[in-house]
């Protein structure tokens, strides 16, 4: 637990692109710019998936990314979490169902937060990286509750 | 420069036509295609143009396959889309990945979404796309009638 509690203040995210239409990746990029600010909370690009904290997951997991991703997962250090962006990463989106697909990332990898949309503004990305910190804290990830 | 061009292949040539300003389509015979780009490197100089892709088509109806090799023409700033048709039961066609090296990807892709036979390119194989289990039943995924 220990461990986990210093990673809320500089979580290091890995981008891995399943699938993705590319849509999702621009977003993930356009949140880790100056004008959205995320190293306030610490959070930045690792340079290499065995520095990384938070494996960000875009696009339908297909057949052959599956194993990438698993692979890419297995050499992150524990603790690791996963945040699968955008609509195709959730649930397989409009590929669901395709042949060369297995479906969402968390057919293949444990997933902590989902960000929905297609494509998910930077704000709801990094919002998603916020509440998975939150989580770490103890809470649930979401705003205290009135009373 | 597209009066030029399709003069100087002329004895290729099966019909010529415009598919958008710019982007010229001019088909040839299957069998052809590989002494097309010879005589391209011939006209144009080797380093004036570039494979940008190969695409196929499958025709159920017409019972062909359809296969455009979409070239960039720099001194031109203009596509010219070589194409040609294969049966359908038996699309063999003369690779160009010994002139051209970056028809490597063009050539595997569309070898293993339509089983399309580039003939001479001794990489040809499958699965460069196409998931392990699918191909291994011998699925061309592209073939509108596979099932898939």
């Amino acid at each position: 637990m220990e461990r986990v509690k210093i990673i809320r203040y500089s979580p290091w995210l890995v981008h891995f692109n399943t699938g993705a239409c590319n849509g999702c990746d621009i977003e993930v990029l356009a949140s880790i710019t100056p004008h959205y600010d995320p190293e306030r909370f610490g959070v930045r690009l690792a340079p290499s998936v065995r520095h990384g904290d938070v494996l960000v997951v875009t696009g339908v997991v297909t057949k052959k990314a599956a194993e990438r991703l698993k692979r890419l997962y297995e050499q992150m250090p524990e603790p690791k979490f996963v945040v699968a962006v955008g609509a195709c990463a959730l649930s397989g989106g409009v590929f669901q169902g395709s042949y060369p697909v297995v479906g969402g990332a968390d057919k293949v990898v444990k997933v902590d937060v989902y960000v929905p949309g297609c494509p998910p503004r930077p704000e709801a990305i990094l919002e998603g990286i916020i509440k998975l910190l939150k989580k770490l804290e103890g809470g649930d990830g979401d705003e205290p509750k009135p009373g | 420069m597209s009066q030029s061009l399709v003069e100087s292949l002329k004895e290729y040539v099966v019909k010529s036509y415009a598919m958008k300003p710019n982007r010229l389509v001019i088909e040839v015979e299957a069998s052809k295609v590989r002494e097309v780009f010879v005589k391209l490197a011939e006209v144009l100089g080797k380093e004036s143009f570039y494979l940008a892709t190969i695409e196929g088509t499958d025709l159920p109806e017409k019972k062909l396959i359809r296969i455009d090799y979409f070239i960039n023409l720099f001194k031109h700033d203009a596509y010219l889309v070589l194409r040609a048709y294969l049966p359908r039961e038996n699309p063999v066609v003369p690779s160009v990945i010994d002139l051209i090296p970056g028809a490597l990807a063009g050539e595997l892709e569309t070898h293993d979404l339509l089983g399309v036979l580039f003939e001479g390119n001794t990489y040809l194989r499958r699965s460069f796309f196409v998931p392990e289990d699918i191909s291994s039943k011998g699925i061309y995924p592209l073939r509108k009638d596979s099932g898939v």
